[in-house]
C-alpha cells in the first residue's frame, strides 16, 4: 500500500461516511416514531371527538348527527340509543373504581416499599420482589374473572346486597394490581435516601420505627407522591378487570356514598369495550363518541403523568 | 413531678412494642397481595384442573414414582451440593419450557406455515444471505452505498421476484414437481438447523472439530428417528419432528455440556434424570394399573379444538395459534424498533430539546392506557388505511406500538449499564460510532434487552383491550394461516367466554381451563426472563 492511500485511510472523515449516515438515519427513525405515535394518537382522537361535537363538527366538514358539547360534559345519563352521552355517569364510575383501588393499593404499596427497603433482608427481598411482579403480571382479564367468580360471591356472605357486577369487587382486584407500581416506585425514592439521614437518627437514640417514620418516608415523600398518581393513572386506564367485573349498565352514582360501592356501573374503559362489541357501525354518532370517550381518558392520565413527573422533578430533596 | 426519678432510672428503656407492631405490620401488607392472588390461583387451578377427581391410586404411583424418588434425591443435592441440584432443576425446567414452546412450534409448522412453504423460503433467504456474504469479502472493493444498494436488490429478487419475468426463489422452490414429504422436509430443515448449533457448541466446548460434528450428527439422527417413530405411533411426525428438534435435542445438549464441562456440579443431573423418568415410569404403570387421572379441563381436546357452544366441547386452538403469530408480529415489529429508538438516545443523540422531548414523551407514553392504543389501531389502520378489521398484521402492529415504550426503556437500561471503558477502548482504536455500537455495545448489552423485551412480550401477550378495539373477532374457528386473516388471543377468547358466553358452565369449565393455560405461558416466558438476568447478573 503506497503512503498516499495510508493517508486517505487514516485521514478519512469516518462520522460522515455513508454507512454511519445511513445508520444514525436509522436509529433516529425508530427514536423519532415515538413522536410520531403521540402526535397520532393526539391528532385522531381531537379530529374524530371534534367530528362528534355538534360545536366543532361543522368546522370538520361533518353534517348528520352530533351531540352537544355541553350535554356530554355536564349530562349525567349514558344512552346510546336513546342518543344520550352524558360522560359523567362514565366518569363518576372510573371515579368509584379509582377511589377504592386507591383504598387498597396507596397504603398497602407504601408499607411494602418501607418493608422491602428498610426491615426486610437481602435474602427475603429477592424472593418479594419477584413475586410482587407476578402481581403486575397477570393479565387484567384474568383479574377481571377473578373478582367475577371468586371475590363477588366471597363478599356476597359479608355484604348480602352485592349485585354480580359491582364496583366494589373490580376495585379491589384493580388495586392489587397497581400495588407492585406503587411499592417499585415508592422504595426506588426510599433506597435513594442517603444512608448518612438514617445513622444520624440512630446516634440521637431513635428507633428503627422511628428511622422509618420520622426520616425515610418524609424524605422520599415527592416520589412516594409520584408513585401514587402514577398508580391511579393506571388505575383509571385499567380496561379489562373492570370489563369483566364493573357491569355494563351505565349508572350516575355518588362516589361517596359507601352503598353504592356494592352496585355495578360503567367506567369509561369498559363503555368503550362495550361500544365495540356492540353493535355499532363504522364512522356513526355511537362510533365517535368513542373517541370523545378516549380524549377524556387520554387527557386526564396525561395530565396525572405529567403532574407525577413534575412532583418528582421539583419536590426531589437533592443530598 | 413524682415520676420524674423514674425516668431517669429507666433511661434505657425504650418500648419495642410499637416497633414490633410497625414491623409485622408492614410484613402483612406486603404479603397481602401475593397471598391473595396465590388464594385466587388456587382456586382457578382446581376449577380448571380438577386434581380431587383423581384415583387415589393415580396419586400413589406418581408418589412412589416420582414425587418420593425426586424428594429423596433432592433433599441429599440440597444438603451436599446446592449449585447441583439447581442444575438438575434447571434442566427440568428447560424441558418443561422447550417442550411448551416447541409445542407451539409445531402448530406453526403442521397448520399455519405448511413445511414447504417454509423451505421454500428459508431457501429464499439462504441464497442472498451467502451471496451478501461473498460480497462481504470483497469489502475493500466495492464502494459502500454499491453494496447497500446490491444487498437490497439480491434480496428483493429472491423474495419476491419480478412478477411476469422472473420468478422468486420461493416461488421456483414450492414448483418442483417432485416435493418430499413434510416431516423430512421439518426433519432436515429444523433439525438440520438445531444440529448445526449443537455441533458448533460441542466443537467449541471439546475445542474438537470432530467432537461437533458427531454431536451434530447424533443430534439430526435422534430428530430423524422420533418423527419416523411417529409413522409408527400415528402420532404426526412432523410434530414429533418440531418437538425433538426444539425441546429433546436442546435439552440433552444442556445437561450434556453441562457432564462434560462442570465435573463438581454434574451429579446434579441425577436429579433431573430422577425426574424425568419418575414422570415417565409413572404414566406408563397409570395406564397399566388403569388408575383415572384427574377430569382436568386442560386437557388435549381443550388445546386442540375450537370454540364450541357448549364448554365441555370448548377449545383453544385457534387462540393459540392467534396467540403465537401475534408474538412473531409484534416481536419482528418492536425488537429492531424498540432496541433501534434505545441505541439512538443512548449512543447518538445531541443533548438538546428534542432529545429531552423524545425522552419525556416515551415515559408518557408507557402511561398511556392500552384502550387508547387500540383506538389508534382502529383509527388510523382501519380508517384511514382501510385495512380489515382485526387481522394478524393489525393487531400485532398495534401491540408492537403498545410495548414499544417498555422495549424502548429496559433496552436504555441495558446499554447505559454497558461500561464506559468499554466504548472509549472501541474508539481509541480508531472505530466509528457505528462499528462501536455493533461490536461492543449490542453484544454486552444483548442479555439485558433480551431479557426487557420478553417481559414487555409477556405484556403484549395478555393484552386483550387493544384487540377488542381494532375489532378481533370474539369467536373464530380456524387458525389464522397470514398476516391478513382474522386473529383471536387467548386472553381475548377468555373474556369473549366470561362475558358474551357468561354460564356457570363457561364459568367452571372453559374459562378456568383458558386462564389456567395462558398463565402458564406467561409463567414460561417470565421464567425464561429471569433466568436469563440472573446469568447476565451473575456473570458482569
Amino acid at each position: 500500500m503506497s503512503t498516499d492511500d495510508l493517508e486517505t485511510d487514516l485521514t478519512r472523515k469516518t462520522e460522515n461516511s455513508p454507512r454511519e449516515l445511513l445508520t444514525r438515519s436509522f436509529f433516529f427513525l425508530c427514536a423519532a416514531l415515538s413522536v410520531v405515535t403521540t402526535v397520532s394518537i393526539v391528532a385522531l382522537l381531537v379530529t374524530e371527538a371534534a367530528k362528534f361535537f355538534s360545536i366543532t363538527a361543522p368546522l370538520m366538514g361533518v353534517t348528520g348527527e352530533t351531540a352537544s358539547l355541553v350535554d356530554f360534559l355536564t349530562g349525567t345519563t349514558w344512552q346510546i340509543h336513546n342518543q344520550e352521552f352524558g360522560v359523567l355517569a362514565l366518569v363518576s364510575a372510573t371515579l368509584m373504581i379509582t377511589i377504592g383501588s386507591a383504598i387498597i393499593a396507596l397504603p398497602l404499596g407504601v408499607a411494602t416499599a418501607i418493608y422491602l427497603s428498610e426491615y426486610a433482608s437481602k435474602q427475603a427481598r429477592s424472593v418479594l420482589k419477584p413475586a410482587l411482579e407476578i402481581l403486575a403480571g397477570v393479565p387484567t382479564v384474568v383479574y377481571g374473572f377473578f373478582a367475577l367468580i371468586y371475590i363477588t360471591p366471597a363478599l356476597g356472605v359479608v355484604l348480602p346486597g352485592i349485585g354480580t357486577f359491582n364496583i366494589l369487587s373490580a376495585s379491589i382486584v384493580v388495586g392489587i394490581m397497581i400495588i407492585p407500581m406503587v411499592a417499585s416506585i415508592s422504595e426506588d425514592a426510599m433506597s435513594a435516601v442517603p444512608d448518612d439521614l438514617r445513622q444520624a437518627g440512630y446516634g440521637m437514640g431513635a428507633t428503627k420505627f422511628d428511622v422509618s417514620t420520622g426520616i425515610v418516608v418524609p424524605a422520599a415523600l415527592s416520589g412516594i407522591f409520584s408513585s401514587f398518581i402514577l398508580a391511579l393513572s393506571r388505575a383509571i386506564g385499567e380496561t379489562m378487570a373492570v370489563t369483566v367485573a364493573a357491569g355494563a349498565q351505565a349508572k350516575f352514582l355518588n362516589p361517596l356514598d359507601p352503598t353504592s360501592y356494592l352496585e355495578g356501573a360503567l367506567p369509561m374503559t369498559a363503555a368503550m369495550v362495550q361500544l365495540l362489541t356492540g353493535d355499532i357501525t363504522g364512522g356513526g354518532l355511537a362510533y365517535r363518541s368513542l373517541f370523545a370517550i378516549g380524549l377524556v381518558l387520554f387527557v386526564i392520565t396525561l395530565i396525572m403523568n405529567i403532574i407525577s413527573d413534575y412532583v418528582a422533578q421539583k419536590y426531589r430533596e437533592a443530598y | 413531678m413524682a415520676t420524674q426519678s423514674d425516668t431517669i432510672e429507666g433511661f434505657g428503656q425504650v418500648s419495642r412494642r410499637a416497633g414490633i407492631i410497625f414491623r409485622y405490620l408492614l410484613m402483612g401488607a406486603t404479603m397481602f397481595g401475593i397471598v391473595t392472588l396465590a388464594i385466587l390461583l388456587v382456586y382457578v387451578a382446581n376449577d380448571a384442573l380438577q386434581p380431587l377427581t383423581a384415583d387415589p391410586g393415580w396419586y400413589l404411583v406418581f408418589f412412589a414414582t416420582l414425587v418420593a424418588p425426586a424428594t429423596l434425591v433432592g433433599a441429599y443435592l440440597a444438603r451436599t451440593n446446592l449449585d447441583a441440584l439447581k442444575l438438575g432443576a434447571l434442566v427440568v425446567g428447560t424441558l418443561a419450557v422447550t417442550l411448551m414452546f416447541s409445542g407451539g412450534a409445531a402448530i406453526l409448522f403442521v397448520d399455519i406455515v405448511p413445511p414447504l412453504v417454509s423451505l421454500s423460503y428459508a431457501v429464499g433467504l439462504v441464497v442472498p444471505f451467502a451471496a451478501v456474504v461473498l460480497m462481504t469479502k470483497y469489502e475493500d472493493q466495492i464502494p459502500f452505498t454499491v453494496r447497500v444498494a446490491a444487498t437490497g436488490a439480491i434480496f428483493f429478487l429472491s423474495l419476491f421476484g419480478i412478477p411476469g419475468y422472473y420468478h422468486s426463489i420461493p416461488e421456483m422452490v414450492q414448483k418442483i414437481p417432485v416435493v418430499p414429504t413434510e416431516w423430512v422436509i421439518v426433519t432436515f430443515l429444523l433439525g438440520g438447523g438445531v444440529s448445526v448449533v449443537v455441533g458448533l457448541y460441542f466443537a467449541r466446548l471439546r475445542e474438537n472439530t470432530r467432537a461437533g460434528v458427531v454431536a451434530g450428527v447424533a443430534a439430526l439422527a435422534a430428530t430423524g428417528l422420533f418423527a419416523v417413530s411417529g409413522l409408527f405411533t400415528g402420532v404426526n411426525p412432523t410434530a414429533l419432528a418440531v418437538v425433538t428438534a426444539g425441546a429433546f435435542v436442546p435439552t440433552a445438549a444442556y445437561a450434556g455440556g453441562a457432564a462434560l464441562t462442570r465435573e463438581h456440579e454434574r451429579v446434579g443431573l441425577l436429579f433431573a434424570a430422577v425426574v424425568i423418568f419418575g414422570a415417565l415410569v409413572g404414566a406408563v404403570a397409570v395406564d397399566v394399573l388403569g388408575f383415572a387421572g384427574p377430569q382436568s379441563w386442560v386437557d388435549w381436546q381443550f388445546l386442540t379444538s375450537s370454540h364450541s357452544g357448549t364448554a365441555e366441547n370448548a377449545g383453544l386452538y385457534p387462540a393459540i395459534g392467534g396467540s403465537i403469530l401475534l408474538m412473531i408480529t409484534v416481536a419482528a415489529l418492536s425488537f429492531p424498533l424498540g432496541v433501534g429508538a434505545a441505541v439512538y438516545l443512548e449512543e447518538y443523540a445531541p443533548d438538546n430539546v428534542f432529545t429531552r422531548f423524545i425522552d419525556v414523551n416515551i415515559s408518557n407514553l408507557a402511561g398511556v392506557p392500552s384502550v387508547v392504543y387500540g383506538l389508534l389501531g382502529l383509527g388510523v389502520f382501519v380508517t384511514y388505511l382501510g385495512q380489515a378489521t382485526g387481522t394478524v398484521l393489525i393487531g400485532g402492529a398495534t401491540l408492537a406500538l403498545l410495548i414499544l415504550p417498555i422495549v424502548i426503556i429496559s433496552s436504555r437500561e441495558a446499554i447505559r449499564s454497558v461500561p464506559s471503558d468499554m466504548r472509549q477502548a472501541s474508539y481509541g482504536m480508531g472505530a466509528t460510532r457505528w462499528q462501536t455500537v455493533k461490536n461492543v455495545v449490542l453484544p454486552e448489552a444483548f442479555p439485558g434487552i433480551l431479557t426487557g423485551t420478553i417481559l414487555a412480550l409477556g405484556r403484549a401477550i395478555g393484552e386483550t383491550a387493544p384487540l377488542i378495539m381494532i375489532g378481533a373477532p370474539n369467536v373464530l374457528f380456524s387458525l389464522p394461516t397470514e398476516l391478513s386473516s382474522k386473529v383471536s388471543a387467548m386472553p381475548l377468547q377468555v373474556y369473549a367466554w366470561s362475558s358474551l358466553f357468561a354460564s356457570e358452565d363457561f364459568y367452571t369449565k372453559a374459562v378456568p381451563a383458558g386462564v389456567v393455560v395462558l398463565l402458564a405461558v406467561l409463567l414460561a416466558m417470565n421464567s425464561v426472563a429471569i433466568v436469563l438476568r440472573n446469568k447476565f447478573e451473575s456473570e458482569s
